[in-house]
C-alpha cells in the first residue's frame, strides 16, 4: 500500500473526494465552515495528486512525448462477465482530468456565496468530482458506464436542489435528457460486449490493452514472452478462457472471449475481420448501429443541435459553480466519449458517417451562435455559446481528411493524415480552450448575479467604471470565448477551421462565417453590459469591488487562458502524441479499408463495372451508398 | 557586436517590435501608480515606442543598407526625371549609360547581388513562351534578399507547421522605421493631446448622467497602454513571416482598435462605433480565413520565405531542390521562371476526385489551380478590405473616428488600416492577374466613393476619413494595376502626410473643441505653426508639384506614379479598362478639392463661431513638434536624393516585376511596372495628374476661398445628390436591411424554435409519456390487474361469508357434519380403491 503503485495513487485521485464526502457526512450539523474548509481542502489535494503527475510522484508520473496509455492498472471486478477495474491516462484523458480537479477547486470556491444545505452541497459535489475524474480514466466500459451514472445523480440533485426558480424543471430536463443518452450507450455497450472476441488480438495488442503485463526486465520483458507466459498460467482465470477458446478447432463450437475492455475493443474494431462488421438490422453493420447509439448518448452530452436545449435550460437555473462545472468539464464527457470510443472502436461506421458528424458539428456552432444572438439572458446567451463552441469539437472530430488523389497520376491516391491530426488535436486543444473561457465567463456571469440578482442584459451598463477589475478580467475572458488570437479560444478554433477543407470545402466556409457572429454576439454582449456611462438595472448600490475570493478565481482563469493562447505547446506537447497516434491507426486502418475494397472491386470484375465508376466521385465524400452496394454485392462472393 | 544581417536584423527588429509590449505589461500593472494618475505611463510608452525606432534606424542604416546596396539601374518611380533633367542629386551619370538596361533591369540590377536565393535562377529567357507583348522577352525577378526564419511553434502536425516567425526584406525595415517614426511623433503628441485625462476626475462633454455631465477618473495611462499594445501587434504584422502570423497580429491589432475607439466607452456612439470596427473587420476576416484555408490545403504552409540556416542561406535538400519551400517558392518556382504557375498539389485539391484514367486535354488544361489560386488570393484580399476599409466593407472607418484623435493620426490612417496594403504587397506573388483585377476594381470603387463623401463632409475628421479610405482605394488600384512599388510608395508617402493632417486637425479640435468644420474659420491666425504644416500636408496629398520635374511634395511622386501605371495599364489592356484611369485622375480632382475645402474651411474667411475662435490658441510644443518633423517628412520623404524607391524595388517580390497575363480571363496583361515610365506616359501622366489637382483647388477655392459660389446655392441646386453623400449612399441604413437586422431575426428564429419547436416536440413527448402512463395505470393496473386481484378477493370474501353461514354453534349439526364427512370419506375411499382395482 503506498503511492508508488498506479492502482493507489490513481484510485486515490478518483475516490478521494467520495472518501471526503463519507467523511463529511459523520460532520456534526452546524459546523458550515469546518464543512467548507475540509472540502475545499479535498479538492485542493485531488488537484495536487493530478498535479503530482507531471513530475515523477513516487513513480507514478505521466510523461510527455508517449502516446501510449499510461500508468495503466487492472484488477478483476466482475470476473465472470470479465468485468475489470481498468484505469489509465493517456495524452487525451490527462489534460482532462487537470482540468477537471483545476476546475473543482476553482467553483468550489466560487460555490462559498451558498448557504442552503452546505453539507448536503459539499458531499454532492465531491461525489460528482469522483465521477468526473473516474470517467476520464476508466477504461473498461461497464466502469466507464457506472462512472458516467455516478456523475449524473449528484448533479441532478445540484441543480434540482440548488438551483433558480424552474429548478426542478431544469434538473429533470438534464436527467431525462443524459438518461436517454446512456441508455442508448448502455444498449451499445451490449452489442459490442456481446460480439467481442479477446482472441483476435495478437500479443502486442493485448499487451497495449493492458490484458497481459510487460514488465521492464526478466522473461517477461517483450509482448510475445509475456504473452506466452500469460497464456499457460494457470492462475489467471481469463488466461485460462483464453486458452481453452483458442485451442477448440472445430469452428461450429468455437465460442468468443467477450471484453468490456475499452482499449481492446478498439483494436477488435480496427481489426481485419473484425466481428463488428456483421450485419445488424437493416443491411447495417453492428459498429455502425453502436456508432450510432454511442454517438446520439455524446452528443445529448456535448450538446449537438438538435439534441441541446436541456443545455440552456441548465445553466439558467444551476447555480454559478454548477454551471462552471456543467460547462467546463461535464461537456466536454461528450467529445472524450466521440474520441475515445465512438470512431477507435467503431472505425467503418465513422469513415461511413463522418460527413454526418460533421455537419452535427457545423449546424451546432452556427445554430449556437445565432441563438446566443437572439438572447436577453446572460446566462443564456453563454450558454448557448457553449453549444456554438462545442460544435468545434465535434467538427474537428469528425474530419476525416485523408490525403489527396494526385493531380497528374490516374488512380494514385497518397494517404496523409496530417490535416486530420491538426482537427483531431484542434478538437482536444478546443475542449480544454473551452472548459476555461466557458467556465471563466459563467463566472463573470455569477459575479454580477451575486449582487443585482438578474441577468437582463439590456438592464446592465456601465460595469466597467463600477467594477474596473472585475470587467477587466471578464473581458478577457469574453475575448478568450470570441477566438481571439493570444487567447486560448483562438488556437482551437483556428486548427479546426483549417483542417476542414481539405475534408469539405462547403463546411470549412461555413464555420469559418461563425467568427463574424461570434464576435457579434460577444461584443454586443460586452457593450451591453460592462460599457456605457450607467448601470441601468436594479440593486445598483450592491455593485461593489471584487473580493478577494472572487480575485482567486478569475486569476487563474486569465492566466491560463493567456498561457494556452500564447504558447500552445505547453498543452500540446502533453496531448498531441496520443492524438496523433489514434488518428494515425486510423488513417492505416482506413488505407487497409480502402485497399481491400478496391481489391474486393477488382476481384468482382466487369459486371460490377458501374460500381468502380462511381468510386473516384464519391470516395472521400459518401462512401455509404458505396460501401453497402459493395458489401450487397460481396457478400454472394464469399 | 555581430552586424551581419541574418543574425542582426532578426533580433533588433524583435527587440523594437517587443519593447512596445513590455511597456504595455508595465503599465497594465502599474500604470495608475507611475506619476501623478499616471501621468509617467506616457513617458514609458514614450520612451519605448521611441527606443523601437531608434533600434529600427540601426536595423535600417547601419545593417541593412550597408549590407544591401541599392539597386544600380533605376526604373522606380521618378529617377527618370532625374535622368531627363540632370537635377537629381543622387542620379549619377551612369545611369544615362545604363538607360538601356531599362527594358529588362530587374534581373540584371540584381544579378550580383548577395540574395539568399543562390539557385540558377535566370537561364529560362526563352522559356517565356507568352504571346502578350507586354511580357514577351523579359524573364521574372528572382526572389528579393530576404532573411526568414521561425521563433517557436504554435502547432506541428507531421509536415504542417503553423509558426511564430519572421520575414525580414527591404519592405519590413522600411516599414520599422516608417510606423515607429510615426507612432513616436503620435506618442508625443498625445501627451499634450490627452492631457486632460490626467485631471481626476475628467469631465466628459459628451455624456450626461441623470442631467450632469459624466464625471469619471481619468484615464491617461490606460491610452498609452492601449497605445503600445497597438504597437506591438502592428509591427507584429509587419516582421511576420507567415500568413497564420500575420492573421494573429491582424486580429490583435483589431481589438487593439477596438479599444482605442471604444476609448471614451462611456459615449454610446462610441462604443457602438468600436463594435462595428471589430465586426466589419471580422467580415473581412472570414474571408481572409477562406483565403488561408485554400492555401494551407493546397500548399501546406504559410511561410512567406524558405527555410534558412543560420547564415540566411537557404537549406537545400541532397537534390539541390529548395528544403521547406514557402508559398511565393511554390507558386514560382525557379523553373518556371518566376512566374505563376499553380503547383500540382494545388491543382489536386482543385480537382478533388480522382483524374480521369486516360489523361485526356482536360487534365491538361493550363487553367486547372487557377480558380483555386483566385479563392485564395480574393480570400486574403478581403481581409485586406476589411482592414483597409475597402468598399464594401468601408463603413466602419469614419465611425472609428469616435477615437481620440491621436488615434486616428494612428491607428486610422497611419499603420493599422495601411497594413491591408501592406499585406497585398507582401502576399503579391500569390495574386493571379484575376485577383489583382478585383484588387483594382474594389480600389477603384473605393477611392471614387469616398471621394464623393468627403465632399460633404463637414466633421472635419470624416473629412480626413474618408480622405483615408479614399486613398487607400489609390494603393489598392496601384497595387492592382500592377505597380507595387507605386502602390507601396504611395502607403510611406501617405502615412507620413495623413498622420500629419490627422494631428493638425486634432490640434485643431483641441483648440476649438469642436469637430464640425461650420463652427470654424480664420483659425489661420490664431494657430499658425497648425496652419501651414496642415497647409504643407493639403499640398502633399493633392501631390503637388512642378510637373515633369522631381520637384515637389511626396505625395506628387507617389501620386504619379500610381497615375503612370493606370495609363500603362489602360494602353496595354485598352477599353473599358479606361476607366480605372479616368477615376484615378478624377478622383485626384476631388482629393485636391475636399482638402483644400477642408482647409479653407478651417482656417481662411472669416471666423464663423466668434465664442469658439476667441477660446482657439496655439497648440502646446508638445504637440506641435511633432508637427513640424512630420511635415518636414510629409515634404521631402519622396525625394529621389534619399531613393526611397529604390529601397523598396530592393523588396520586390519575387516574378512581380513582369507582370502577368491572365488565365481565366485571357485577355487581361497586367503590365510590368516599369514600362510606366516610358516617356510618352510619364508626360501625359504627370500632365493629367497636375491639371486634375489644379482644378480641384482651384474649385475649393472659387466655392471657399474667393465665395464666388455660395456652397448653399449648390446644395439646393444638386439637391438629390447632396442627399446622397451626405448619407453616404446609405450604406449603413443597407447593411442595417441586408445583414443586420435578417441576423438578429433569424437569431429570434433559431431561438423561438429551440423553445417552441424542440422543447415543444420534448413537452409533447413527456406529455404522452404521462398520459400513457394514465391510461396505462387505469386501464392496465387499476382495471386489469387490480380488478382481477380484487375480484378474488370479494370471491373469498363471499364464499367466507357463505362459509360463515355453516357455523351456527349448534353441536347436533356439527356432529352431523362429522358423520356426513366420514361416511363420504370412506364412499371415496372404496369407489378410489375399486376403480383402481379394475
Amino acid at each position: 500500500m503506498n503511492l508508488s503503485d498506479p492502482i493507489i495513487y490513481l484510485s486515490l485521485m478518483v475516490f478521494l473526494p467520495a472518501l471526503g464526502a463519507l467523511a463529511l457526512a459523520f460532520f456534526p450539523r452546524g459546523k458550515e465552515e469546518a464543512v467548507r474548509y475540509t472540502t475545499l481542502g479535498i479538492t485542493i489535494l485531488t488537484f495536487m495528486l493530478s498535479l503530482g503527475l507531471f513530475f515523477d510522484a513516487r513513480g507514478v508520473e505521466f510523461k510527455t512525448g508517449v502516446a501510449d496509455m499510461q500508468d495503466m492498472f487492472s484488477a478483476p471486478w466482475i470476473p465472470t462477465f470479465g468485468i475489470q477495474y481498468l484505469m489509465g491516462l493517456d495524452g487525451i484523458s490527462f489534460p482532462l482530468v487537470v482540468l477537471t480537479t483545476f476546475l473543482s477547486i476553482l467553483s468550489f470556491i466560487a460555490s462559498w456565496s451558498i448557504t442552503k444545505h452546505v453539507k448536503a452541497f459539499c458531499i454532492l459535489f465531491l461525489l460528482l468530482e469522483t465521477g468526473m475524474i473516474g470517467v476520464f480514466m476508466a477504461l473498461d466500459f461497464f466502469l466507464f458506464y457506472v462512472l458516467w451514472e455516478v456523475m449524473l445523480l449528484p448533479m441532478y440533485f445540484l441543480i434540482g436542489v440548488w438551483g433558480g426558480p424552474r429548478k426542478e424543471y431544469a434538473a429533470i430536463k438534464f436527467f431525462l435528457y443524459t438518461l436517454v443518452g446512456s441508455v442508448l450507450m448502455l444498449i451499445a455497450i451490449l452489442m459490442l460486449y456481446f460480439n467481442s472476441d479477446l482472441t483476435l488480438l495478437n500479443p502486442q495488442q493485448l499487451v497495449h490493452a493492458g490484458v497481459v503485463k510487460v514488465e521492464a526486465n526478466g522473461p517477461r520483458s517483450t509482448p510475445e514472452s509475456a504473452f506466452a507466459e500469460w497464456v499457460e498460467s494457470e492462475d489467471d482465470a481469463l488466461a485460462k478462457r483464453f486458452r481453452e477458446i483458442k485451442a477448440e478447432t472445430d469452428p461450429a463450437k468455437k465460442r468468443q472471449l467477450h471484453t468490456f475492455n475499452i482499449l481492446a475493443l478498439q483494436h477488435i474494431g480496427q481489426h481485419e475481420d473484425s466481428p463488428f462488421n456483421r450485419e445488424a438490422w437493416l443491411g447495417k453493420s453492428i459498429q455502425w448501429w453502436a456508432f450510432i447509439l454511442l454517438f446520439i448518448g455524446f452528443a445529448i452530452k456535448v450538446p449537438s443541435v438538435p439534441l441541446h436545449t436541456w443545455l440552456p435550460d441548465a445553466h439558467v437555473e444551476a447555480p454559478t459553480p454548477i454551471s462552471m462545472i456543467l460547462a467546463g468539464v461535464l461537456l466536454k464527457m461528450g467529445g472524450y466519449g466521440i474520441l475515445r470510443i465512438c470512431y477507435p472502436i467503431c472505425p467503418a461506421a465513422g469513415y461511413d458517417l463522418a460527413y454526418i458528424v460533421c455537419l452535427v458539428g457545423v449546424v451546432s456552432m452556427v445554430w449556437g451562435a445565432f441563438a446566443a444572438l437572439a438572447q436577453n439572458d446572460f446566462k443564456r446567451m453563454v450558454a448557448y455559446s457553449s453549444v456554438s463552441h462545442m460544435g468545434y469539437v465535434v467538427l474537428g472530430l469528425g474530419v476525416w481528411s485523408l490525403g489527396m488523389w494526385s493531380a497528374t497520376t490516374p488512380g494514385s491516391f497518397t494517404y496523409n493524415a496530417d490535416y486530420w491530426k491538426m482537427g483531431v488535436n484542434g478538437a482536444m486543444f478546443q475542449m480544454i480552450a473551452h472548459g476555461i473561457s466557458s467556465a471563466g465567463m459563467f463566472f463573470c456571469v455569477g459575479v454580477l448575479y451575486d449582487r443585482v440578482h438578474h441577468r437582463n442584459l439590456n438592464e446592465f451598463g456601465g460595469i466597467m467604471a463600477r467594477m474596473p477589475v472585475y470587467s477587466g478580467f471578464a473581458i478577457v475572458i469574453f475575448f478568450a470565448g470570441l477566438g481571439l488570437p493570444g487567447l486560448c479560444g483562438f488556437i482551437g478554433e483556428v486548427f479546426v477551421v483549417l483542417s476542414v477543407w481539405k475534408y469539405s470545402q462547403l463546411l470549412a466556409i461555413i464555420s469559418a462565417a461563425v467568427v463574424i457572429l461570434t464576435a457579434a454576439y460577444i461584443l454586443w454582449a460586452i457593450q451591453r453590459v460592462y460599457l456605457g456611462a450607467e448601470y441601468k438595472g436594479p440593486h445598483g448600490e450592491a455593485l461593489t469591488p471584487m473580493l478577494p475570493r472572487e480575485f482567486v478565481i478569475a486569476v487563474p482563469l486569465t492566466v491560463m487562458a493567456i498561457v494556452l493562447g500564447v504558447y500552445p505547446q505547453a498543452l500540446l506537447n502533453y496531448m498531441q502524441p496520443s492524438v496523433d497516434q489514434q488518428v494515425q491507426q486510423l488513417a492505416d486502418w482506413t488505407e487497409r479499408f480502402d485497399a481491400s475494397r478496391e481489391a474486393l472491386k477488382k476481384s468482382l470484375g466487369e459486371e460490377e463495372e458501374q460500381v468502380a465508376l462511381a468510386v473516384p466521385a464519391s470516395l472521400p465524400a459518401t462512401p455509404a451508398a458505396l460501401k453497402t452496394s459493395i458489401e450487397s454485392s460481396a457478400r454472394p462472393a464469399q | 557586436m555581430d552586424l551581419t544581417p541574418a543574425t542582426a536584423l532578426p533580433k533588433l527588429l524583435a527587440a523594437a517590435w517587443l519593447l512596445p509590449l513590455a511597456s504595455f505589461v508595465v503599465i497594465l500593472f502599474v500604470g495608475k501608480r507611475l506619476g501623478p494618475h499616471g501621468k509617467w505611463a506616457g513617458y514609458v510608452a514614450v520612451g519605448a515606442i521611441v527606443s523601437a525606432f531608434l533600434l529600427s534606424c540601426v536595423a535600417m542604416f547601419v545593417v541593412w543598407l550597408p549590407n544591401h546596396e541599392l539597386p544600380v539601374t533605376h526604373h522606380g518611380e521618378h529617377h527618370e526625371e532625374g535622368d531627363e533633367h540632370d537635377d537629381a542629386p543622387a542620379d549619377d551619370d551612369h545611369q544615362h549609360g545604363t538607360a538601356a538596361i531599362l527594358q529588362d533591369s530587374p534581373l540584371t540590377a540584381r544579378a550580383g547581388h548577395d540574395s539568399p536565393f543562390q539557385l540558377a535562377a535566370f537561364q529560362e529567357g526563352e522559356a517565356h513562351a507568352d504571346e502578350h507583348a507586354a511580357e514577351a522577352g523579359h524573364a521574372a525577378n528572382p526572389p528579393p534578399t530576404y532573411y526568414f526564419g521561425d521563433w517557436y511553434s504554435l502547432g506541428q502536425f507531421g509536415n504542417l507547421k503553423l509558426t511564430i516567425g519572421y520575414y525580414i526584406d527591404a519592405l519590413t525595415v522600411t516599414m520599422f522605421c516608417m510606423v515607429t517614426l510615426i507612432a513616436s511623433c503620435v506618442h508625443i503628441y498625445a501627451l499634450g493631446y490627452m492631457h486632460d485625462e490626467l485631471h481626476d476626475p475628467y469631465h466628459d462633454h459628451e455624456v450626461i448622467v441623470h442631467g450632469h455631465h459624466l464625471s469619471r477618473p481619468g484615464r491617461f495611462h490606460r491610452f498609452f497602454q492601449y497605445l503600445s499594445l497597438f504597437c506591438f501587434s502592428m509591427l507584429g504584422i509587419v516582421i511576420a513571416g507567415n500568413v497564420a502570423m500575420v492573421f494573429v497580429f491582424w486580429e490583435l491589432v483589431g481589438i487593439c482598435s477596438y479599444f482605442l475607439i471604444g476609448f471614451y466607452f462611456e459615449r454610446h456612439s462610441a462604443s457602438t462605433a468600436a463594435n462595428k470596427a471589430f465586426i466589419v473587420n471580422r467580415v473581412g476576416d472570414f474571408g481572409m480565413l477562406i483565403g488561408m484555408m485554400a492555401l494551407w490545403a493546397s500548399l501546406g504552409t504559410f511561410a512567406f520565405g524558405d527555410k534558412q540556416d543560420a547564415k540566411g542561406q537557404t537549406v537545400l535538400t541532397e537534390s539541390g531542390a529548395i528544403a521547406e519551400p514557402g508559398i511565393f517558392s511554390q507558386l514560382r518556382t525557379a523553373e518556371n521562371g518566376y512566374r505563376l504557375v499553380p503547383p500540382a498539389s494545388m491543382i489536386a485539391e482543385e480537382r478533388r476526385h480522382q483524374p480521369a484514367l486516360e489523361a485526356n486535354e482536360e487534365t491538361l488544361s493550363h487553367t486547372h489551380g487557377h480558380w483555386l489560386l483566385l479563392v485564395a488570393g480574393v480570400g486574403i484580399f478581403c481581409g485586406c478590405v476589411g482592414k483597409s476599409a475597402q468598399f464594401p466593407l468601408h463603413v466602419w472607418l469614419p465611425d472609428a473616428m469616435e477615437g481620440p484623435t491621436p488615434v486616428s493620426a494612428l491607428v486610422h490612417s497611419a499603420t493599422m488600416v495601411a497594413a491591408g496594403v501592406y499585406l497585398v504587397g507582401r502576399f503579391y506573388p500569390a495574386f493571379c492577374p484575376e485577383a489583382l483585377l478585383v484588387i483594382a476594381i474594389i480600389g477603384c470603387i473605393t477611392l471614387s466613393l469616398a471621394a464623393t463623401i468627403a465632399i460633404t463632409a463637414t466633421d472635419i475628421k470624416r473629412v480626413l476619413a474618408y480622405s483615408t479610405v479614399s486613398q487607400l482605394g489609390y494603393m489598392m488600384l496601384a497595387l492592382g494595376l500592377g505597380g507595387w512599388i507605386a502602390g507601396l510608395f504611395h502607403l510611406i508617402t501617405h502615412a507620413f502626410f495623413k498622420s500629419l493632417l490627422f494631428m493638425c486637425s486634432g490640434s485643431v479640435i483641441h483648440a476649438v473643441h469642436t469637430n464640425d468644420m461650420t463652427e470654424m474659420g480664420g483659425l489661420r491666425k490664431k494657430m499658425p505653426i497648425t496652419a501651414y504644416t496642415m497647409l504643407i500636408g493639403c499640398l502633399a496629398i493633392i501631390g503637388a508639384g512642378v510637373p515633369l520635374t522631381p520637384i515637389g511634395f511626396s505625395g506628387y511622386f507617389s501620386k504619379d506614379s500610381i497615375i503612370e501605371q493606370a495609363w500603362s495599364h489602360a494602353q496595354t489592356n485598352g477599353g473599358v479598362y479606361w476607366v480605372f484611369l479616368a477615376m484615378a485622375v478624377i478622383g485626384a480632382s476631388m482629393t485636391a478639392f475636399y482638402m483644400f475645402r477642408l482647409w479653407f474651411m478651417t482656417f481662411t474667411g472669416a471666423p464663423r463661431d466668434h465664442h469658439k475662435y476667441d477660446h482657439a490658441h496655439e497648440s502646446p510644443r508638445v504637440m506641435t513638434g511633432p508637427l513640424v518633423l512630420l511635415a518636414i517628412f510629409a515634404i521631402a520623404v519622396a525625394w529621389p536624393a534619399f531613393r526611397l524607391t529604390g529601397l523598396l524595388e530592393q523588396a520586390q517580390p519575387v516574378g512581380t516585376a513582369a507582370g502577368g497575363s491572365g488565365m481565366l480571363i485571357e485577355d487581361l496583361v497586367v503590365p510590368a511596372e516599369h514600362l510606366s515610365h516610358a516617356p510618352d506616359i510619364k508626360l501625359r501622366a504627370g500632365l493629367a495628374a497636375f491639371s486634375s489637382a489644379f482644378i480641384g483647388v482651384f474649385g475649393a477655392a472659387v466655392v471657399y476661398l474667393w465665395g464666388y459660389l455660395n456652397p448653399k446655392e449648390i446644395k439646393q441646386t444638386f439637391k438629390p445628390i447632396y442627399t446622397l453623400l451626405w448619407n453616404k449612399w446609405y450604406f449603413d441604413q443597407l447593411y442595417n436591411v441586408l445583414f443586420i437586422r435578417p441576423a438578429l431575426f433569424i437569431g429570434r428564429q433559431i431561438a423561438a424554435f429551440d423553445r417552441g419547436v424542440i422543447d415543444w416536440f420534448l413537452h409533447s413527448c413527456a406529455w404522452t409519456v404521462r398520459l400513457f402512463s394514465m391510461v396505462f395505470d387505469v386501464v392496465f393496473d387499476r382495471t386489469l390487474v387490480d380488478g382481477t386481484v380484487n375480484t378474488a378477493a370479494n370471491w373469498t370474501w363471499d364464499f367466507g361469508l357463505l362459509l360463515r353461514r355453516f357455523q351456527t354453534g349448534s353441536l347436533r349439526q356439527y356432529v352431523l357434519f362429522i358423520v356426513m364427512g366420514t361416511w363420504f370419506m370412506c364412499l371415496a375411499y372404496f369407489a378410489a380403491a375399486f376403480v383402481l382395482m379394475s
